[in-house]
C-alpha cells in the first residue's frame, strides 16, 4: 500500500488531489510534488524490512505513488550498483569515491526510474496515450514503459539524437517524431500537441510522478551508507529531476526519522559549457533560470536551455550550500575515455562530465580528500558510440 | 501610480492567467488580442512593459517587436519587451531577440518569474 495522501505547490504550497489526474500548479505554473502520510508510515513501516525485499525501485512501493501493484510496471530498475572508484581516488588524493552506476538500469538509463513510475501512476489513473519531449534516453524509457503497460507512446525528439535512442522508442512501439530544434522546442510541441489531442505530457516536472522514480536513488544511497548521507552528490544536471528527487527524499527520510543524523550532502550540479542555465544562475544568486541561447554540447542530456524546474533546483543547489559548474565538451571526452579505462565503465557523456566537474572541485579544494562523494553516471556509454572516439585502434588479424 | 502592462496573446487563458497574477501584484493590465491590436494599444496606452506572445493569430510577435523598434521615437526604441512563447519553433529565442524583445520566456509561465521579470524592468529596480 502506497502512503501517497495529496499533491502539493513546490511554491506556493497549494494542495491537490492525488487521486485524479493532474499536471502543474495551474495557479502559479510551479511543479507539483506528491506528499506522503508520513507520520502514519513511521510508525507502520521497519526500516531494515525494505532491505530484505527483492532488490529493485519498487520494493519501496509504500513511498512511491501507485496503490495497486498491478499497475506498478517494472523492468527491473532501481539498486544499480554503487561502485567503489580505487584507482581514481588515488590518481585524486581522495579515500572514499563511488558512482552510482545507472547505466545497468533497463533501458540503459537512469530515466527507467522516472518513467516506470510515472506511466505506472498514468496506467493507474486511467491515461491510454502519453508525450514526451525528449534529449534521448527519457524517450527510449518511456517507450519500454508504455509498451509494458500497453499505453501508447508519443516521441519528440530533436532529429540529432543518437541513433540508438530513436531505434528503441521505434522498436517498442512508440509514434517518434524528429525535430529540427531542440529539447525546449520537442517540449513545446509535444504540450501543443498534447492540449489538442488530449494525450498526457509527462514532460519533466509537467506532471508530478517522475520524480518519485528519482527519489528512490536518495533512498538507496542512505540504505547503502548504512543510513548516513555521503559528503557530496556530483549530478549532471539537464532538467534536474534526480537532484530535485533525491533532495526530496533526503527530507522524507529524516521525517521517517530513518537517517542516523541530520547531515545532509552538497549537491554539486554539472553542466556542459554550451548549455549552463544553472551554472550562470547560481554565480548571479538569481532564483531561477534564463532561457539559454544557442545551446549546445555532445552531451545530448545537458541541452536543455531551460529547466520547467530551474527554481527548485536552484533553491535545493542553495540548501545543500552545493555549487554548481561547467565542464568543456573536450573534457567530457577525455573523462569518458578515463572512467573506461582505469575503471572499467564506460559512461555515457553526461555521466563522463561529473568526473570532469570532480577534478576541477579537487583542484580549487572544494571537496576534501576524506570526504564521501558520489559521481552519478546517468547511462550507459553504449548509446553514444558515434560521440565516444577511442584512443586504441583495433587490431585486425 | 499603478504601472501599466500589456499582455498581446490571443489565448484567453493565459490572458487571464497573466491578468490576475500581475492585478494580484498592483499592476494594471491591459490586454491585446491580436499584434495590430497590440501596436494600437501601445500607441495609445504607452505601457511601462509589454508581455508578447509570438504566435499571434494576424502578425507574428517578431513583426510586432520590430515594428514597435522600427518606430523610432524614444519611447517606442526603449520600453521593455518581454517576449513570451510555447517555444515551439526552432531558434524561437534567438529570433524574438533579434526583433527587438528584450527578454525571453517560454511557456507556461511561472508567475514567480513573471514578477520578477516584469519588476526588474520598472524604474527603480
Amino acid at each position: 500500500m502506497s502512503y501517497l495522501s495529496h499533491l502539493q505547490c513546490s511554491d506556493c504550497g497549494r494542495i491537490y488531489d492525488a487521486q485524479v489526474i493532474q499536471t502543474f500548479c495551474p495557479d502559479c505554473q510551479s511543479p507539483l510534488l506528491a506528499r506522503y502520510d508520513l507520520v502514519t508510515a513511521r510508525q507502520e513501516l521497519d526500516r531494515d524490512a525494505f532491505t530484505r525485499r527483492q532488490t529493485g525501485m519498487w520494493r519501496w512501493h509504500e513511498l512511491l505513488p501507485v496503490h495497486n501493484p498491478v499497475n506498478m510496471l517494472t523492468l527491473g530498475e532501481g539498486d544499480a550498483p554503487l561502485l567503489h572508484l580505487p584507482r581514481l581516488e588515488q590518481e585524486l588524493g581522495l579515500t572514499n569515491l563511488y558512482v552510482k552506476e545507472e547505466g545497468q538500469n533497463p533501458t540503459g538509463s537512469f530515466k527507467a526510474r522516472g518513467l516506470s513510475s510515472a506511466i505506472s501512476k498514468a496506467r493507474e489513473l486511467g491515461i491510454t496515450k502519453v508525450v514526451i519531449p525528449t534529449a534521448g534516453n527519457a524517450g527510449g524509457a518511456m517507450a519500454a514503459y508504455a509498451a509494458r503497460g500497453g499505453l501508447q507512446a508519443y516521441i519528440f525528439m530533436p532529429k540529432d539524437t543518437p541513433q540508438a535512442n530513436i531505434e528503441e522508442s521505434r522498436i517498442a512501439g512508440a509514434t517518434v517524431i524528429l525535430i529540427n530544434g531542440l529539447i525546449s522546442e520537442a517540449a513545446g510541441m509535444a504540450g501543443e500537441k498534447a492540449r489538442v489531442e488530449g494525450w498526457f505530457d509527462v514532460s519533466t516536472f509537467k506532471e508530478p510522478y517522475r520524480a518519485e522514480g528519482k527519489k528512490i536513488m536518495g533512498y538507496e544511497i542512505a540504505e547503502a551508507f548504512g543510513w548516513e548521507l555521503p559528503d557530496v552528490l556530483i549530478y549532471p544536471t539537464g532538467g534536474g529531476t534526480g537532484l530535485v528527487g533525491m533532495w526530496k527524499a533526503f527530507d522524507e527520510l529524516e521525517t521517517l526519522g530513518w537517517l542516523k543524523n541530520s547531515k545532509r550532502p552538497r549537491l554539486v550540479a554539472i553542466q556542459a559549457e554550451g548549455c549552463a542555465p544553472f551554472v550562470r544562475a547560481f554565480e548571479k544568486g538569481s532564483p531561477f533560470c534564463d532561457f539559454w541561447l544557442n545551446a549546445h554540447t555532445i552531451a545530448a542530456g545537458l541541452r536543455v536551455p531551460k529547466s520547467f524546474a530551474d527554481q527548485l533546483v536552484l533553491r535545493d543547489l542553495v540548501q545543500s550550500n552545493g555549487t554548481a559548474l561547467s565542464v568543456s565538451d573536450s573534457d567530457i571526452l577525455k573523462s569518458q575515455r578515463h572512467l573506461a579505462s582505469i575503471e572499467g565503465i564506460f559512461a555515457a557523456p553526461e555521466g563522463a562530465a561529473t568526473l570532469a566537474g570532480l577534478e576541477k572541485l579537487v583542484q580549487d579544494g572544494w571537496v576534501k580528500s576524506d570526504e564521501k562523494i558520489i559521481l552519478f553516471n546517468t547511462g550507459t556509454g553504449l548509446k553514444y558510440l558515434k560521440e565516444a572516439i577511442s584512443p586504441q585502434p583495433s587490431i585486425v588479424i | 501610480m499603478a504601472y501599466k502592462i500589456l499582455y498581446i496573446e490571443d489565448n484567453p487563458d493565459n490572458r487571464l492567467l497573466v491578468k490576475r497574477s500581475l492585478e494580484a501584484r498592483g499592476f494594471l493590465f491591459l490586454g491585446a488580442t491580436n499584434g495590430v491590436e497590440g501596436i494600437d494599444m501601445v500607441e495609445a496606452h504607452q505601457p511601462d512593459v509589454i508581455l508578447l506572445d509570438i504566435n499571434l493569430p494576424d502578425i507574428d510577435g517578431y513583426e510586432v517587436a520590430k515594428r514597435l523598434r522600427d518606430n523610432r521615437t524614444p519611447y517606442s526604441l526603449y520600453v521593455p519587451i518581454i517576449a513570451v512563447t510555447a517555444n515551439a519553433l526552432k531558434g524561437d529565442a534567438e529570433k524574438a531577440l533579434a526583433a527587438g524583445c528584450n527578454i525571453y520566456m517560454s511557456k507556461p509561465i511561472n508567475i514567480r518569474e513573471l514578477w520578477a521579470r516584469v519588476e526588474a524592468c520598472l524604474p527603480g529596480s
